[in-house]
């Protein structure tokens, strides 16, 4: 048994040297794949994340109609900051939200002074606590909420849900993307090992004839895939870290995307393994395929 | 130690062997003749598995060569030595390679492939080549290289595909006596050859075929 393994890796180390470049191109396709796989993964891990971190950060803003005078605002104010779901409310006076509006939006002077002091109205921009974030718990309070005083009730929820709705979308058409990335990889890992397999088919023909078994025969391939697949993994590795530095450092630049963590879960330690196993994955099964193949038309 | 019994072969519509019926015994000698095409080599190829009959039984020391599944066959060709007509040796290995692989594929230790190689290239004249590739070699050299690997793993029974085909008088001569050499420590030999004139010079029974029937 002991002969028999030794035997076969030191088959498989010579026929991983002896057939260099056609094993190089086998883990190029690998890495290709596994770099286009973990790049969607890792996009719709950063942007899952970050939806994540938004959903918890839900803020309302409570605008105050015209004609509500600043004693009234206080004293809903007052009745807001006593709701159980609230953790803080700031009031913001018309007067503070227009001198903010103007230090934002220096043209928009002008236009504010035609329109008159009722232009940007007062409001209450109200943090809710972490456990009243969940849909049905953050309808019934904005229904509490509404009052006569209360003009318009703004907050993000909606198009956090949307977005939800869309990642949803996307990762349903990221799974099918996967299956059809995973297919094409192991399609592809399969020709080139066909090719080594075809380039030795003397070889592996008379160790048929002579009372080699498919095992004898496949494990040395398979270890081959395996160092393949190893290969590939770390080349993709190697990328995806080049790709998330330089690109989510670019994302961060253009996007004002606060405290969200996008840079912490897209390579972390289980995407790495999973990235190298997959990859012998691909590797064993392109070449398990491959053998099998040849086993099957060899006399 | 071979029995067929009705054996056919077609392949398509084109009928290569026609209800075959012979028995070699354990330690027999035998020449299987006929021309071109009569189906000598499809023969062969129904003894060590490379093909399967069409109808028929086959016997290849005690083993039912006509129903072996993919998994079973390298057990019957285990116990075979099979001389091909193109050598089939492996050209970027060494002479030793070449016919150590017969004991590798058996699990054999690297110390007893290394005694036995050597001593079978021994055997075959070839003691001192086990370096070489088989392209450094002449036709001869090569062809015993092929007989070397055929028989380091004492096979029950030796089949050779027109084993001198390639080779002139001299060399075919000393083939034969290498084959008759093994076939007198007991190996059962059937080899396939047109060569009337070695059949003469070495005789022993013929089996003839004739468009794919046989005769004695």
């Amino acid at each position: 048994m002991s002969a028999t393994l030794g035997h076969i890796l030191r088959r498989a180390a010579r026929s991983l040297w002896e057939n260099l470049s056609l094993n190089a191109v086998a883990a190029g396709v690998i890495a290709a794949a596994l770099l286009l796989g973990g790049a969607f993964w890792g996009a719709m891990s950063t942007l899952s994340d970050a939806v994540e971190v938004w959903e918890k950060d839900v803020h309302l803003s409570a605008y105050f109609a015209s004609g509500v005078d600043e004693e009234r605002q206080r004293a809903v104010l007052a009745e807001v900051q006593a709701m159980p779901e609230v953790e803080a409310v700031t009031w913001v006076t018309a007067s503070d939200a227009r001198a903010y509006l103007e230090e934002r939006v220096p043209d928009i002077q002008p236009i504010l002074a035609e329109l008159g002091g009722d232009a940007v109205p007062a409001s209450l921009e109200i943090t809710l606590r972490a456990r009243y974030i969940g849909d049905e718990t953050l309808a019934d309070f904005v229904t509490r909420l509404q009052r006569a005083e209360f003009e318009e009730l703004d907050y993000g929820k909606e198009w956090v849900e949307r977005l939800t709705a869309f990642l949803g979308l996307l990762k349903a058409l990221g799974a099918a993307l996967g299956t059809l990335l995973v297919m094409a990889a192991v399609f592809l890992v399969g020709n080139t090992m066909h090719l080594v397999t075809y380039a030795r088919r003397a070889e592996l023909e008379t160790m048929k004839l002579v009372g080699a078994t498919l095992q004898f025969i496949a494990a040395p391939f398979l270890i081959e895939g395996a160092v393949q697949g190893l290969v590939g993994g770390l080349i993709a590795i190697g990328a995806l870290s080049g790709l998330k530095t330089v690109l989510l450092g670019r994302v961060q630049e253009l996007v004002p995307l606060g405290q969200t963590p996008l840079t912490t879960s897209a390579l972390g330690l289980s995407t790495v393994v999973g990235l190298l196993a997959v990859g012998v994955l691909l590797g064993v099964v392109g070449c398990g395929s491959a053998v099998l193949r040849f086993w099957r038309q060899a006399p | 130690m071979i029995r067929l019994y009705h054996v056919s072969k077609s392949y398509g519509s084109t009928q290569v062997l026609h209800d075959v019926t012979f028995r070699l015994s354990k330690g027999e000698f035998a020449y299987l003749t006929g021309a071109s095409g009569a189906g000598k080599s499809t023969l062969l190829k129904l003894l060590y598995g490379a093909e399967a009959p069409t109808s028929g039984k086959l016997l290849v020391g005690g083993v039912d060569a006509s129903k072996l599944g993919p998994a079973r066959l390298p057990l019957l060709r285990r116990n075979l030595g099979v001389i091909f007509q193109d050598f089939k040796l492996i050209p970027n290995r060494t002479v030793f390679d070449n016919v150590g692989l017969a004991l590798e594929v058996i699990g054999a230790e690297r110390r007893e492939i290394s005694r036995r190689v050597n001593a079978v290239l021994n055997v075959v004249g070839l003691g001192g080549k086990g370096e070489r590739r088989p392209l450094d070699l002449s036709g001869g050299e090569q062809q015993r290289v092929a007989i070397a690997r055929a028989i380091v793993n004492d096979p029950a029974v030796l089949l050779a595909d027109e084993p001198t085909g390639n080779l002139d008088g001299a060399m075919a001569v000393e083939v034969m006596e290498i084959l008759l050499s093994i076939n007198l420590r007991g190996t059962t030999v059937l080899i396939a050859t047109h060569d009337i004139g070695l059949m003469g010079r070495f005789p022993h029974r013929r089996l003839r075929l004739d468009a794919g029937r046989l005769s004695e």
